[in-house]
């Protein structure tokens, strides 16, 4: 009798042991979650923020607006009131605070363009590139110095002084074209443009000159 | 005959489980350093929170000051007794020990840098560590005469209202233009060069 019964239990031990594994792999799931263990590991992020590649000037960005560049898209991490007062060319703004909302990520986590983060200084800029950076957003850039350096450099470039090298002039040229396409006035710019319009062809009325002839008679 | 063969199977499959177990057992590593917050939370933590501390606040016998510059910056000048700890250094073992240390005094570490952006990288890291008694001493250090010199310094604070600025150029440049315009109207000269016969040579004679 009893050997019957266990005959019979014997007869499902397969079943019972793929059970027993099956229960096991379910425990798995009562594992604990890291879940704050997210993104790249520390060492890595680490080694991101101690580098200066993420930074890009704002002469290269000025250039790269100016030239219309598709594949870049600025991201203003200022708050809204400062965005309105003034920001940089087609910017749009994700404040700080905003930064890992859904609607957000579309424009942080995606590989078609360059994005370039800016505040006023780069201190929120590089906050919100390391936030990104852990998620491993890619293709994300910080402008350096954000939007004071773009001021001091783009906007309201500084005379160089006599002394100063060939290339300090060629600089001031670029950024002070760069400034004129940004909305910038310099007096001469208008004086140029009005000199330009008025002045009249002048008629100049040459005569020709008459052939010389040649001398005649004589003795 | 048959019975045996499974049971070879299964002992071969029940052999091989195990080694495979064994294996990931062996080969996982723990990572030495987890993050304890998620991005989330650090991001709340820098948005509310008040991290930062002014150079007058820094006689607080709560702080310890923590220089993030590398070592020979920190050996040429550095705050009153502050500790080095580099930023590129900052999840070595040593390091790790320090900031524990500091933690069991219920101590905050202050750190500086050159400027705060420096410092930005090693307060986040450490943020996100876990760390919660970190703050920023918003200084900006320099060196006059070989003497460092530190000086508070506003973050984040915009130096100029770009759109006043373009605003006000664009208006001072129309204004100068009209001003030079009424000055320089153009004069309607028509200037008509009519050159000059060339003196025929002598003709004649004799």
């Amino acid at each position: 009798m009893v050997k019957k019964k266990v005959a019979k239990v014997l007869a499902f031990r397969y079943m019972i042991l793929a059970g027993i594994l099956v229960i096991l792999a379910g425990g798995l799931v009562l594992l604990p979650k890291y879940e704050k263990h997210e993104g790249i590991k520390t060492e890595q992020l680490l080694s991101n923020i101690i580098s200066p590649e993420r930074y890009i000037s704002t002469d290269n960005l000025a250039d790269k607006l100016i030239n219309q560049d598709p594949s870049y898209l600025l991201i203003d991490v200022r708050d809204e009131k400062s965005f309105n007062k003034y920001t940089l060319p087609n910017a749009i703004n994700i404040p700080l605070a905003k930064l890992l909302d859904e609607d957000s990520e579309m424009y942080l986590n995606q590989g078609q363009y360059d994005v370039v983060l800016f505040s006023n200084d780069n201190f929120y800029a590089d906050q919100a590139w390391i936030l990104c950076n852990r998620l491993n957003y890619k293709n994300l850039h910080v402008l350096k110095g954000g939007v004071n350096e773009w001021y001091n450099t783009i906007i309201n470039p500084l005379k160089p002084a006599e002394t100063m090298p060939a290339e300090a002039f060629e600089l001031y040229t670029f950024r002070k074209a760069a400034s004129m396409y940004f909305g910038v006035a310099y007096p001469e710019q208008f004086k140029t443009v009005i000199k330009k319009a008025p002045p009249k062809p002048k008629k100049v009325i040459t005569v020709k000159k008459k052939k010389k002839a040649p001398a005649e008679g004589g003795c | 005959m048959k019975e045996l063969e499974k049971t070879k199977r299964i002992s071969i499959a029940g052999t091989l489980f195990i080694l495979i177990i064994l294996i990931a057992v062996l080969s996982y590593e723990r990572p030495k350093h987890l993050y304890k917050v998620n991005s989330a939370a650090t991001l709340e933590k820098i948005i509310t929170a008040d991290y930062f501390v002014s150079l007058d606040e820094i006689e607080n016998p709560n702080y310890i000051l923590v220089d993030v510059r590398d070592q020979i910056e920190y050996e040429k000048g550095h705050l009153e007794n502050a500790i080095n700890i580099t930023t590129t250094e900052i999840l070595s073992d040593d390091n790790t020990d320090i900031l524990n240390e500091i933690v069991e005094k219920e101590k905050v570490a202050l750190l500086y840098g050159k400027n705060p952006n420096e410092v930005n990288g090693a307060f986040l890291m450490l943020t996100k560590l876990g760390y919660t008694n970190v703050k920023i001493l918003s200084v900006e250090n320099s060196y006059s005469d070989n003497q460092l010199i530190t000086k508070n310094v506003a973050i984040e604070k915009p130096i100029a209202d770009i759109k006043a600025f373009i605003d006000e150029s664009v208006k001072k440049a129309q204004k100068d233009a009209k001003a030079k315009v009424v000055v320089r109207k153009p004069p309607k000269k028509k200037i008509i060069t009519v050159k000059k016969k060339k003196k025929a040579p002598a003709e004649g004679g004799c």
